[in-house]
């Protein structure tokens, strides 16, 4: 009797674009070690770079930091968007403090929500991760 | 015998009596005579000072002129009191009627009141309109006398003809020398006084001018009619006049079209009474508060509305402030919070994953992490103390004879890894007559050095070099061709004339293969408030203080700081140190 593989419990590919290298490592190594295998993840250090992975992975989520070199978190929001190869993927978009201007502008392209990293600690952090991918 | 001495006694007597009477009678005449002349005398000039006192120190010849004529009946008989004032484009003429004479005899006083004005200033005024105006009695239809007694004085002012002021009569021979004099006496010490005063106001008004003239701040005066009345250097060089124009509203109204309607704010000013106030107004490359009042004099009984005036006040700078701090605090939110949040979460995750302890290579990890943020951090820590000392002169050089080619060794190994990582080659090239001992801070120049090299590295792409070059220049002589010598490329090409002159020094310089920078961004490298805008914009990392800080390293070796650069092929950055 053939079991019908169960899609559910097939790992959850998180893409991570940020340039902070402790916050990516710790939020990758997080994510494993606490989460036994539910989630992989793929990290970027900036927008087109992220462009790239999110097109090659086609990850499930994507955690995306808003200031970054080279072609920063807004830039590949609009990027993506115009993208026809990328399909539909959730965002979730976090800086280190919270700028009205760039929540509002994120917001008009459609993110499924914006968090300021230094108020959250990684687990509720994680908890939001996982909120969003559950609503999906 | 008797009788006869008794006669010629009292014939002498009379005689002598007879002789002080008619002394008394004559020397009471002349005194009477002198009393008559000292009251005169006073009741003139408590004429006068009643006038004046009236007069005060008003500039209008109308009113004055209105006041004398009003004041005549006290002292001079007349049937009218008038006078005639040249006004702009037209005269003005005033009657003060004291008994009812007809019409035509207001016409007649018109009439040679005119003459007389045209006489005084040579011109022709029979096409001039004339505005009347009658108060006093009322005219009489009936009555039909005509002027008799007519005496006419010219009003001067600072030496010119303005008008004239007219006492006439229906009664015949009134005006004698006495009232002649008198009436002299009190127009001159009028016109007398108005000169004065005019000079008084022609001076201050110079020293007001002059004042406009010097302000920073641009100002622009108009009339009642929108006539530029005063633009000021400042104003002019604003909106982009030169010096020597003479703009008219319609030159601003053009000048400012997409800024904001000059003439329209005016005219909302001048009607409603109220200044109006436009903050943030960009005019070219300057912001600007922008006043808009109107201008109106206080007289005794109205407020007379003169036009209008437009202040430009620049506050480019405050604005550069604001934006600063607000560039300052995201870049600091985010070199600061960053690393710092990230230690945090490393260290709590650290805590609670036993894991760690067993992996020895993620844990080496982590501590490397932690380093490099703690280390990002206390660099950008001291990087702002470096600027603070710098702006606030505190920042003292330890001069000591080293050896720069040993510095500039140094500084390459230092980079070798993080070269060598980007794919980036990175030298050095020595002039050989460059004497490499030299009378400098070495921390403070390898400072420098850093941020020069570290700044070239970021900006190069991989396969491009960096290249570290010192040139021993003389005075007079091409840096060019002093450089071609030694075989070192510089892109020194728009400052060749002006380093030429350079004192004996050492040229010390850092250049790459990488985008080149355009001339507009050049001027901004070391400025402190364009470093912090230009990290937010990008998103790159670091304070972008780090040239802020070498050139306040070697303008403290009294050396300069300088770049140049052409956009794909590469930049150099040099500084000079005297030998």
């Amino acid at each position: 009797m053939n079991k019908k593989p169960d899609v559910s419990k097939a790992a959850k590919k998180i893409l991570i674009i940020d340039d902070d290298k402790i916050f990516s490592k710790v939020l990758k190594d997080a994510m494993k070690v606490h989460k036994d295998g539910k989630y992989t993840t793929v990290h970027a250090v900036d927008g087109e770079e992220g462009l790239r992975k999110a097109k090659e992975e086609k990850p499930d989520l994507i955690v995306l930091d808003v200031v970054m070199p080279n072609v920063g978190g807004l830039e590949f929001l609009k990027n993506m968007k115009s993208d026809k190869d990328i399909p539909k993927i959730p965002v979730l978009v976090t800086s280190q403090y919270s700028d009205m201007e760039k929540i509002s502008a994120a917001t008009e392209l459609g993110i499924k929500g914006y968090l300021v990293k230094a108020d959250h600690t990684l687990d509720e952090i994680i908890k939001k991760i996982e909120d969003v991918l559950e609503g999906e | 015998m008797q009788t006869i001495v008794v006669i010629v006694v009292i014939s002498a007597s009379l005689l002598i009596a007879g002789f002080s009477y008619l002394r008394a009678k004559s020397l009471g005449k002349e005194a009477r005579k002198k009393e008559e002349q000292v009251r005169h005398r006073m009741y003139e000039l408590a004429i006068l000072k009643e006038i004046s006192d009236r007069i005060g120190y008003s500039l209008n010849v109308e009113k004055i002129v209105d006041i004398i004529t009003a004041s005549l009946e006290q002292f001079i008989p007349h049937s009218a009191a008038s006078y005639m004032l040249l006004g702009p484009g037209k005269i003005l003429f005033k009657v003060n009627l004291r008994k009812p004479v007809s019409p035509l005899f207001i016409d007649e006083v018109r009439g040679r009141m005119l003459d007389s004005l045209s006489a005084l200033l040579e011109k022709d005024l029979s096409r001039v309109s004339v505005e009347a105006t009658v108060v006093g009695v009322l005219t009489d239809e009936e009555a039909a006398e005509s002027v008799n007694s007519f005496f006419n004085i010219p009003l001067v002012i600072g030496g010119n003809v303005v008008g004239v002021l007219t006492v006439a009569d229906s009664a015949e021979g009134l005006y004698k020398e006495e009232e002649m004099t008198l009436l002299y006496k009190i127009v001159g010490q009028a016109s007398r006084a108005v000169t004065r005063l005019e000079e008084v106001v022609k001076t201050e008004q110079r020293k007001l001018s002059a004042m406009v003239e010097s302000m920073a701040d641009g100002v622009v005066m108009i009339d009642k009619d929108y006539r530029v009345l005063v633009a000021n250097p400042s104003a002019k060089r604003i909106v982009g006049f030169l010096a020597e124009e003479k703009p008219t509203i319609f030159d601003f109204i053009d000048a400012l079209t997409g800024v904001f309607d000059i003439k329209g704010k005016l005219e909302e000013a001048l009607k409603t009474g109220n200044t109006l106030a436009m903050d943030n107004v960009a005019v070219g490359e300057r912001v600007f508060h922008i006043l808009i009042s109107p201008v109106s004099g206080h007289g005794t009984k109205k407020t007379e509305l003169f036009g209008g005036v437009v202040i430009f006040h620049d506050i480019t700078y405050e604005k550069e402030l604001e934006q600063m701090k607000e560039d300052f605090i995201s870049m600091m939110v985010h070199e600061l919070r960053s690393p710092l949040d990230g230690i945090k979460k490393m260290s709590e995750f650290m805590g609670v994953d036993p894991a760690i302890r067993e992996d020895e290579k993620r844990y080496r990890e982590y501590i490397k992490l932690i380093h490099e943020g703690s280390s990002e951090i206390l660099e950008l820590v001291n990087d702002l103390l470096y600027v603070a000392k710098i702006e606030s002169g505190k920042f003292d050089v330890d001069v000591e004879l080293a050896d720069i080619k040993d510095i500039i060794k140094q500084r390459i190994r230092f980079f070798e890894t993080t070269a060598k990582d980007a794919r980036i080659e990175l030298t050095s090239l020595f002039d050989k007559n460059a004497k490499s001992e030299i009378r400098i801070d070495p921390l403070r120049i390898s400072q420098a050095l850093n941020n020069l090299i570290s700044n070239a590295l970021k900006f190069t792409k991989p396969g491009g070099s960096v290249v570290v070059q010192v040139l021993a220049h003389k005075q007079g002589q091409s840096i060019e061709s002093e450089a071609q010598k030694v075989g070192i490329k510089w892109f020194l090409k728009d400052k060749e004339e002006k380093l030429k002159n350079y004192p004996d020094a050492l040229f010390i310089a850092v250049t790459d293969t990488g985008e080149g920078i355009s001339k507009s961004n050049m001027g901004k490298l070391f400025n402190k408030f364009k470093q912090f805008e230009s990290v937010v914009r990008s998103g790159r990392r670091g304070t972008g203080l780090g040239l802020v800080i070498a050139k306040g390293i070697i303008k403290a070796h009294g050396g300069i700081i300088g770049v140049d650069s052409e956009e794909g092929t590469g930049s150099t950055f040099y500084f000079i140190l005297k030998s």
